[in-house]
C-alpha cells in the first residue's frame, strides 16, 4: 500500500459510513416516529378500552346512584399506573365519583367534556359516555399520563444509540472489508501498472476483478497491456530484423562476387529470420526463365528433392512468378492452394508458405529471392517487408559487384593496354635504335655486297674455293641485311614487305644445321655435354613460298633454344614431313625437338611474348617473338608441345606451294641488258660511291659522283643543258645540310624528265609507310643489289 | 283532569329545574327512576309475557307514593321494544300480570299474600321496606346514610327465573334469605 492509495480507501470508507449512517438515522427516525404514533394510538386505545370497560361496569352504580360502587369500579384503574385520574359524571353532568380516592375535585373537570380523547401536554384525556340499554347514564372521564411513552422513548433512544454505535462499528468493519473489493483491484491495477513500467515487462497481467465495472477496467487495462506487448513484440521483431538487415548489408558490402554475396545472404536469412528453404535465382530476360544461382547452405539438402539444385532453370510465365518479374513481392500464405506447377513443386517438398522477392536494379528485375517455410501462413507482414528490403540491398550489392567486376575488367584491360603500349614504346625505342644501327650496317655492308656480287658475276676465273667463299659471304650479307631489316620491324605492327620465293625446306634445315654447328656441337663439347643430333627429312617434301632468310633465322633460334634447354645433354631432333589435307591443300611441317627441361603451362603460354625469357640476363626475350613474327608473315602455324622434365617440341607448319600460289607469286626479273646511261651519284659516304661507281661502270653506264647533296645539285646544275646532262640521279637520303629530298627537288625543278632514285638505309621503312618523298621516282634500300638497280633502271628508262 | 295535567307539567318543570340546578330530587323521584332502571339490569323469561306484543308492565300495589313521578320517569321509554305501562293494583291476584311490582312499605301486611299470589311467577318484586328481602321480596330499597341502597334476595329472583345483572348485584347488597317467607 502506498500513500497515494490512501485517499480512495478513505473516500470509500467515508462514503460507505456516511451512507450507512444516513440510512441508520432515517431508519431510527422512522422507527421513532412510528413508535411515537403507534404508542399514542395504543395509549388512546388503552384508555378507550379501559374507559369502555369501566364505563360499562359503572352503569349500575350510576343507574342506582351508588357512588361507593362507582368508586370501587373506578378503582379498577389501579391496574394501569399511568391512569392518573378518572371520574364519573351522572346524567346531569355532576361529578358522581372520582379516582383515585382523595383526589381533590379540582384535579378533574367539573363537568364532562365532548366525547373522545385529546392530548394535553404530557397527558391524554378521554370522555366516554356510560350507556346502558341505549341510554346514556353518565360520562366517564379518564386521564392518563404519557410518562410511559417518555420512558419508552428514553429506552428507545438508549437502544438506538447502542444500535447506532454497534451498527457504525459493524459498518466500519464491513466497509473496511468491502471497500477492498473496489480499492483492491484498483490498487492492484496501479501495482501492475507500476510493475510494468518498472520492469518494462508487458507480460504482467492484472488479476481479474469480480466487480463488473472494475472487471471492465481491468480487462481494458489488460487489453491495453496486450496491445503494448504486441506492439513491443512487433517493435522488437522489427528491430531484430533491422539489425539482421544491417548485419547482412555489412557482410555483403565486403564481398564483390555474386555467389559469395548470395551465399552470405542466404545463410544469414536461413539462420536468423529463419526460413526453411531459400535460394536466389537470376532472371534471363530473353528466355524468360529463372536459373537457380545459389541455394542456401541449410537448404541444400532440400533443394535437390525440390528439383531446385543450382543451375536449374525454372520457366517464369506459367508458375505465378510473373508478378514477381514485374517487380512485385509475391507472398503465398499457403502454396498448396496455388495451382501453378512451381508452387506445387515446393508444396510437394513439404513447404507451405512462400515469398518471392524481386531483385531490381534500375527498374529492371534481374533475379528473385525465394524464401519458403514449412508452416503455412508463417510470414508476417514484417517478414515480407524485411525480405523486400533485403532484396533491394542484395540487388544493389549485386549491381555494385557487377559494376566492380566491370570496373576491374576495364582496369585490367587498361593495364594490359598500358603494358602493351609500354612494350610498344620500348619496341619503338629499340626499333629506332635498331633502325639507326641498321642504317649504319646497311651502309657498311653495301660495298661488301656490291663487290661480292660483282666479283661472282664478272670474274669467271675464280677458283671454286674462292667462289664458294664468296657465295657464303654473299649469303651472309643477305642474311645480315635481312636481319637488319627485321630488326626494324619490331617497332611497328605492320606486316613487313616480304620477298617470297620458292623455298626447299630440307635444304634450309641443312643450311641452318651447318650455320649452328658451332652451337650444338662445338660449344657443347667444350662444356662437356653430349648432344646427339637426329634428322628425319621427308624425301618428297614440296616446296613452299617463303623468305629463306627469315626461315633460317627462325630455325636458328629454335635450335639455340633447344640446346639451351638441355644443359645436361640430350637429343636434338629435326624432322620435316608432309601433312596432307584435302587434295589441293598440303602443308609442310618442321619439328624441332629436345629432351630438355620442358616448359610449364605459364611459360608455354607466354614464351612467344616479346621480352619474355627464361634465360635471365643471357636472353633477350626476342627469339621466339621473332620466330612467331616470321610464322605470322608466312601464314604458317606454330605449335608447342612441352612436358616439364621431358622436353619440348616446336612445330612450324607452312602451307605447301600449290598452283593457287602461282598467281600471287612475283616472277623474278629477267636478265635484260641495260642501256648505257649518264648517271649522277650523290652520297656522303665515299665507300658507297666507290662501290656503286665500280658496279654500275661495269654495266657500261657513265658515272659522275658528288660527295654530299649540295655538291650533287651543283654538279647536276652544271651539267644541265649541256650534252652531258644526267638521265638518272642516284642520291642518298640522309646527308648533312642538303638531304636527298632537297636534291630530288632541285633536280626535278631543273629537269622533270630526269629520274631520281633514292638510296637509303631506311628504304624499306619508307616504302612500307608510303613515305616516298615527292620528285623521287624510286626508292632502293641499302645495301643495294645490282639486280634491283638494274630492274629499276630498266623500268624507269625503258 | 285539567288541573292534574297542569300540575304534572309544573312538577316536571320543577324537576328539570331542580335537576339542572343540582337540587336533590325527592325520594320517590329517585325510586321511580330506580324502578325503571331495574328493567335494564334484569332479564325476564318469555313466559313472563302473555304474548310477544304484550307491554312491559310496572305495577304499584296498594298505596301509590309516586303520584305522577313514575309516569314522568318512564315517559317515552320502552323495554326491549315493548311499550311500557304503569298499573296501580288493588288486588294481589293482579300482581302476576306485572313484570315489576312495587309495594310501598305501608303495605307490609300484604306483602305475604302478594308473594303467595305470585307463586314464583316471573315478576320482579320491589319494596321500600328495609326488611323486605327477608320477607321474600326480591329487591328491597333501603334507605341508608340518606341514600337508597338495594338489597337483593337472589334466591327469590332465581326462583322466579329472573336473571339479575351482575352489575346490579355489584351495586347491591345480597340477602341470602329463603325465596318466600314461609307460610304467610
Amino acid at each position: 500500500m502506498t500513500l497515494g492509495a490512501a485517499p480512495i480507501r478513505g473516500k470509500l470508507m467515508k462514503m460507505l459510513l456516511t451512507t450507512s449512517g444516513i440510512v441508520l438515522l432515517f431508519t431510527c427516525s422512522a422507527l421513532f416516529a412510528y413508535e411515537y404514533l403507534t404508542f399514542r394510538q395504543a395509549v388512546v386505545r388503552q384508555v378507550n378500552t379501559l374507559g369502555a370497560a369501566i364505563a360499562s361496569n359503572s352503569t349500575a352504580a350510576l343507574a342506582f346512584d351508588n357512588p361507593d360502587d362507582a368508586r370501587s369500579v373506578l378503582a379498577a384503574f389501579k391496574a394501569d399506573p399511568h391512569i392518573v385520574a378518572a371520574a364519573l359524571y351522572d346524567r346531569a353532568g355532576d361529578l358522581f365519583a372520582a379516582y383515585p380516592e382523595g383526589l381533590p375535585t379540582s384535579s378533574v373537570p367539573s363537568a364532562p367534556g365532548a366525547t373522545g380523547h385529546r392530548f394535553e401536554q404530557s397527558h391524554v384525556i378521554a370522555f366516554e359516555p356510560v350507556m346502558e340499554g341505549g341510554k346514556q347514564l353518565g360520562t366517564l372521564f379518564v386521564k392518563s399520563d404519557l410518562t410511559e411513552m417518555q420512558q419508552r422513548f428514553e429506552l428507545y433512544l438508549l437502544v438506538m444509540g447502542i444500535v447506532v454505535v454497534v451498527s457504525a462499528a459493524i459498518a466500519y468493519f464491513l466497509a473496511n472489508q468491502q471497500q477492498g473489493q473496489i480499492s483492491r483491484p484498483i490498487l492492484e491495477l496501479a501495482d501492475t501498472a507500476r510493475a510494468v513500467s518498472d520492469r518494462q515487462d508487458y507480460g504482467v497481467r492484472a488479476r481479474p476483478a469480480d466487480t463488473l465495472e472494475l472487471a471492465v477496467l481491468t480487462d481494458a487495462f489488460n487489453h491495453m497491456l496486450t496491445q503494448i506487448q504486441q506492439s513491443e513484440a512487433r517493435l522488437h521483431g522489427q528491430m531484430s530484423r533491422l539489425s539482421l538487415l544491417q548485419q547482412i548489408t555489412h557482410a555483403i558490402g565486403e564481398r564483390q562476387d555474386l555467389p559469395s554475396i548470395f551465399q552470405v545472404v542466404l545463410r544469414s536469412v536461413e539462420d536468423n529470420l529463419p526460413i526453411d528453404f531459400g535460394c536466389i535465382c537470376l532472371y534471363n530476360t530473353t528466355t524468360l526463365t529463372l536459373s537457380v544461382s545459389t541455394v542456401g547452405a541449410v537448404s541444400q539438402g532440400m533443394s535437390s528433392a525440390l528439383g531446385l539444385a543450382e543451375n536449374t532453370v525454372v520457366p517464369v510465365d506459367q508458375n505465378g512468378m510473373s508478378r514477381c518479374m514485374q517487380g512485385h513481392l509475391v507472398y503465398e500464405p499457403d502454396i498448396r492452394d496455388v495451382p501453378f506447377p512451381f508452387p506445387q513443386q515446393l508444396a510437394a517438398g513439404g513447404l507451405c508458405s512462400l515469398v518471392i522477392a524481386p531483385l531490381i536494379v534500375e527498374n529492371k528485375v534481374f533475379g528473385a529471392f525465394i524464401a519458403a517455410r514449412r508452416r503455412e501462413r508463417s510470414f508476417t507482414s514484417g517478414d515480407c517487408e524485411f525480405l523486400q528490403q533485403l532484396s533491394q540491398h542484395v540487388a544493389l550489392a549485386s549491381h555494385q559487384a557487377q559494376l566492380h567486376n566491370a570496373l576491374q575488367t576495364a582496369y585490367d584491360d587498361l593495364r594490359q593496354s598500358q603494358q602493351t603500349v609500354m612494350q610498344q614504346e620500348r619496341l619503338r625505342a629499340l626499333g629506332q635504335m635498331a633502325s639507326g644501327i641498321a642504317h649504319d650496317i646497311n651502309n657498311a655492308i653495301s660495298p661488301i655486297a656490291l663487290y661480292t656480287e660483282s666479283l661472282l658475276e664478272r670474274e669467271p676465273d675464280l677458283s671454286p674455293r674462292t667462289r664458294s667463299s664468296l657465295t657464303t659471304i654473299q649469303r651472309a650479307i643477305d642474311d645480315v641485311a635481312g636481319t637488319v631489316a627485321r630488326m626494324r620491324e619490331f617497332y611497328r605492327q605492320r606486316e613487313p614487305q616480304l620477298t617470297l620465293a620458292l623455298v626447299d625446306i630440307n635444304r634450309i634445315v641443312e643450311q641452318v644445321l651447318e650455320l649452328t654447328h658451332a652451337k650444338w656441337y662445338d660449344l657443347a663439347q667444350q662444356q662437356g655435354i653430349a648432344i646427339e643430333l637426329r634428322t628425319e627429312f621427308a624425301a618428297d617434301l614440296p616446296r613452299i613460298m617463303g623468305a629463306e632468310g627469315e626461315i633460317r633465322d627462325a630455325l636458328t633460334n629454335l635450335i639455340f633454344n633447344a640446346v639451351d634447354a638441355m644443359p645436361g645433354g640430350g637429343t636434338l631432333t629435326l624432322r620435316t614431313r608432309v601433312v596432307r589435307g584435302t587434295a589441293e591443300e598440303q602443308s609442310v611441317r618442321i619439328e624441332v625437338s629436345d629432351t630438355g627441361i620442358g616448359m610449364d603451362e605459364e611459360t608455354r603460354r607466354r614464351c612467344i611474348e616479346p621480352f619474355f625469357t627464361t634465360k635471365g640476363e643471357r636472353g633477350t626475350g626476342l627469339g621466339l617473338a621473332m620466330v612467331y613474327g616470321m610464322i605470322q608473315r608466312h601464314s604458317a602455324e606454330f605449335e608447342i608441345d612441352s612436358v616439364v622434365g621431358h622436353g619440348t617440341t616446336m612445330h612450324i607448319i607452312f602451307p605447301a606451294y600449290t598452283q593457287a600460289f602461282l598467281a600471287t607469286m612475283r616472277l623474278p626479273a629477267a636478265q635484260i641488258a641495260p642501256r648505257r646511261l649518264r648517271m649522277l651519284l650523290i652520297d656522303d659516304d665515299p665507300l658507297i660511291i666507290k662501290a656503286l661507281e665500280d658496279a654500275l661502270s661495269v654495266d657500261g653506264h657513265l658515272i659522275t659522283s658528288a660527295s654530299g647533296g649540295q655538291a650533287g645539285i651543283d654538279a647536276f646544275t652544271a651539267a644541265h643543258g649541256t650534252g652531258n646532262a644526267f638521265a638518272v640521279v642516284f642520291t642518298d637520303l640522309g646527308m648533312p645540310r642538303v638531304d636527298g629530298r632537297k636534291v630530288a627537288d632541285s633536280v626535278k625543278r631543273l629537269s622533270p624528265q630526269t629520274k631520281v632514285i633514292l638510296l637509303t638505309g631506311w628504304g624499306q621503312r619508307m616504302l612500307a609507310e608510303d613515305d616516298i618523298p615527292p620528285h623521287v621516282d624510286r626508292v632502293l634500300s641499302k645495301p643495294p643489289r645490282l639486280h634491283e638497280i638494274r630492274v629499276a633502271l630498266r623500268e624507269l628508262t625503258s | 283532569m285539567g288541573v292534574l295535567t297542569r300540575r304534572a307539567v309544573l312538577l316536571a318543570t320543577a324537576m328539570l329545574l331542580a335537576g339542572s340546578a343540582g337540587a336533590a330530587p325527592s325520594e320517590y323521584q329517585v325510586k321511580a327512576v330506580f324502578l325503571f332502571n331495574f328493567s335494564r339490569f334484569v332479564e325476564w323469561p318469555d313466559s313472563a309475557f302473555a304474548s310477544p306484543e304484550a307491554p312491559f308492565v310496572i305495577g304499584v300495589f296498594g298505596y301509590d307514593p309516586f303520584g305522577e313521578q313514575l309516569e314522568e320517569a318512564t315517559r317515552g321509554e320502552t323495554v326491549n321494544g315493548r311499550p311500557l305501562v304503569i298499573r296501580r293494583l288493588r288486588d294481589a291476584g293482579e300482581a302476576g300480570d306485572c313484570q315489576i311490582l312495587f309495594m310501598h312499605r305501608s303495605e307490609e301486611g300484604r306483602i305475604g299474600s302478594v308473594l303467595t299470589a305470585l307463586d314464583h311467577r316471573s315478576t320482579l318484586t320491589v319494596s321500600d321496606l328495609d326488611a323486605a328481602g327477608q320477607r321474600g321480596v326480591m329487591i328491597a330499597l333501603a334507605t341508608q346514610d340518606n341514600r337508597i341502597r338495594l338489597r337483593v334476595n337472589v334466591n327469590s329472583a332465581r326462583a322466579a327465573r329472573l336473571t339479575i345483572s351482575s352489575k346490579l348485584l355489584r351495586s347491591a347488597e345480597i340477602i341470602d334469605a329463603p325465596a318466600t317467607q314461609g307460610g304467610d
